[in-house]
């Protein structure tokens, strides 16, 4: 479930830097779009439901 | 303003020629995979040489992505069938949520370290290229990535003692250690985390995460196909994500493809020539080199008129 809840939470990111509302640690804070942050938080999101994944199918044995 | 000539000693961006653009494709294609640092060699040749033209120059930036595509391109030529059995294993996996299979396996280590190279990437590719962007560095750098390689082989040396392996042929030898897909997570994450070191000019992306592999128990063999496949999807992305600058200025397209397609074909053969050195070769030439060229570089920069 924290996985899960993980995710949501990297896709609210992703979603904030491709829309240029966070800047945090961004090479040009001038650009209205950070595409390249966006992508990776939305490969983080990926990554964490696959661990969820992982986590629900070793409970359910 | 950028303007295509046809002379191979014209300009085609703003500073650089042809010979140059060709050259700078062929060595960066070469010292990708070469454990001997692609960044270090852009930043300290052209310096040593005295060319004009400035890698900051935005005119450079689509040049760089179309050599990076090249070097990819290579990659994912070598590891065509491997790369389309690991998507489909990474896929596979990820939907049953369980692994099965070691193609399995290999897809999740490549995944669990290709995301600490990408969040170090992202946010420090900017600070470390500007805070370290200087031949002088780059030289230091490639010294230090010489003795980090010539470490390596010294605690795999130590490895090989502990292991009492007495094969008499380095071949022999090497089977006694691991393939990549036996390399743990933890191992794999902390390889691909190194990947990170490589923004620093003159610390080599395959020989940090060849020298890791080593450590982490892997053939040299093994290591370095861990290394190229692990590169693959950092390099691919890092050239797709620049796309678009290709087409922000405008470019002489026929040169730079050319100099890409030069990059690609001497990633290629660098590529099969490192996989079958590693056979029962070591990092310990290339670390040499390195020592050598840092100092040697050092030297020039310091005592140049």
């Amino acid at each position: 479930m924290a996985l899960v809840v993980l995710a949501v939470v990297f896709l609210v990111v992703a979603g904030l830097y491709a829309v240029g509302v966070l800047q945090f640690m961004v090479s040009d804070p001038n650009a209205s779009h950070h595409y390249t942050h966006a992508i990776l938080f939305s490969v983080l999101a990926v990554a964490s439901l696959i661990g969820a994944n992982f986590a629900r199918a070793k409970r359910t044995g | 303003m950028v303007m295509p000539s046809g002379s191979i000693y014209g300009y085609i961006g703003d500073q650089m020629t042809l010979a140059q653009a060709l050259f700078m494709g062929l060595l960066q294609g070469a010292t990708e995979l070469f454990p001997v640092s692609s960044l270090g060699h852009a930043v300290l040749i052209p310096s040593l040489l005295h060319w004009g033209f400035k890698q900051s120059d935005p005119s450079f930036v689509p040049f760089l992505v179309l050599l990076h595509l090249g070097t990819a391109g290579a990659l994912l030529f070598i590891y065509r069938s491997q790369w389309v059995a690991i998507i489909k294993g990474f896929f596979t996996a990820a939907v049953r949520g369980r692994i099965e299979t070691p193609t399995e396996r290999l897809a999740m280590l490549l995944l669990v370290g290709t995301i600490p190279a990408g969040i170090l990437g992202v946010y420090l590719e900017h600070e470390l290229k500007n805070l370290f962007a200087s031949p002088t560095a780059a030289a230091c750098f490639l010294i230090a990535n010489g003795f980090l390689m010539l470490g390596a082989e010294v605690l795999r040396r130590r490895a090989e003692r502990r292991a009492a392996v007495t094969a008499k042929t380095r071949v022999e030898q090497e089977e006694s250690f691991g393939a990549a897909e036996q390399i743990s997570f933890r191992a794999a994450a902390l390889v691909g985390a190194c990947q990170a070191l490589a923004l620093l000019p003159g610390i080599s992306r395959s020989g940090i995460t060849i020298g890791g592999g080593l450590l982490a128990g892997l053939r040299h063999e093994e290591a370095a196909r861990f290394s190229f496949l692990l590169a693959t999807p950092i390099i691919a992305a890092a050239g797709v994500l620049e796309i678009p600058q290709l087409f922000s200025t405008a470019v002489p397209w026929a040169e730079y493809l050319a100099a890409a397609t030069l990059a690609g074909s001497a990633a290629y053969l660098s590529a099969r020539f490192l996989l079958r050195y590693f056979r029962s070769g070591r990092l310990d030439p290339y670390g040499w080199y390195c020592a050598a060229a840092g100092v040697i570089s050092l030297a020039l920069l310091t005592f140049r008129p």
